[in-house]
């Protein structure tokens, strides 16, 4: 693993682990290359780097459920354990890695967002200290304004809501996300810039309304 | 009769010399990047708050499933 390397978009994907305000950039091809061999490392390394994207992935598109992320949460997680199961199986045949995950994510999303049935919600332990977290007022806010975010991206078509997705929620670069859609990072600037001015249109067409 | 058809105007800048198309991509680098943005219009405050809303407690390393994740040896 190279750290501090930028890849050419062109040999493969490198997702960004962002911590404490630093970037770092890890060869995804080569871990997933470790990964596939039975590197526990490696594999544990890789899970570290897909987790957080895949979480808020299915997070963005899943929402809450009584007011509660634990359904996209599970879905994040199966997401997870589908990739492990198919690495073993996994053979490098030019398609980013990527791409692989957030196909796998696509489908289970769409398996749950088909699916009925609501499973009961967990409650949260009673936490033992006071609550360092923002205030119920601010947190209703970001929850309405969130799912008001959900809505509009809704109407979008589907090619330009997994964009935006893919670009500004899981936080993957304009050569992440092309390599994932199949786009170059310039397609992906022009379609991301058009998507973004038909949210506005539609934001502004609910106001007027 | 020659029909003179206008002229159609030359294309100013390719897909990465238009500057709306390179602003809109700072802006959603910055969002990406959870970077502050100025808050420009409702869709940028919008896309805010649902970043924040998945975010929350990602970073704090709470459990996020009830499904277990750990490889077997």
């Amino acid at each position: 693993m190279t750290e501090g390397c930028v890849a050419d978009a062109k040999s493969g994907v490198r997702l960004a682990t962002r911590s404490d305000g630093v970037v770092h950039k890890d060869d995804l091809k080569d871990l997933t290359s470790l990964a596939v061999q039975g590197d526990r490392t490696a594999i544990e390394s890789l899970l570290a780097q897909l987790r957080p994207m895949v979480v808020r992935y299915c997070r963005a598109r899943l929402g809450r459920v009584s007011g509660q992320y634990h359904i996209a949460d599970d879905v994040a997680q199966e997401v997870c354990i589908a990739v492990l199961s198919a690495l073993p199986r996994y053979r490098d045949m030019g398609r980013p890695f990527a791409s692989f995950v957030f196909g796998i994510a696509s489908h289970k999303v769409a398996d749950a967002l088909r699916s009925s049935v609501r499973s009961a919600v967990p409650t949260q332990d009673l936490p033992d200290g006071p609550d360092e977290g923002p205030g119920p007022e601010e947190t209703v806010v970001r929850y309405i304004e969130a799912e008001h975010a959900r809505r509009l991206l809704s109407r979008l078509p589907d090619n330009q809501r997994e964009l935006l997705m893919l670009r500004v929620v899981s936080g993957l670069s304009a050569e992440e996300t092309g390599n994932v859609l199949g786009m170059s990072p310039g397609a992906v600037r022009v379609a991301q810039h058009r998507a973004l001015a038909r949210l506005r249109a539609l934001a502004e067409l609910e106001s007027i309304a | 009769m020659t029909t003179v058809h206008p002229r159609r105007p030359a294309r100013r800048y390719g897909p990465d010399g238009d500057p709306a198309v390179a602003g809109t991509e700072a802006l959603l680098q910055s969002l990406s990047r959870r970077e502050p943005v100025p808050v420009a219009d409702d869709v940028v405050r919008l896309l805010s708050a649902l970043i924040e809303d998945v975010d929350h407690d990602l970073a704090a390393g709470q459990r996020l499933s009830s499904v277990s994740i750990t490889p077997s040896a």
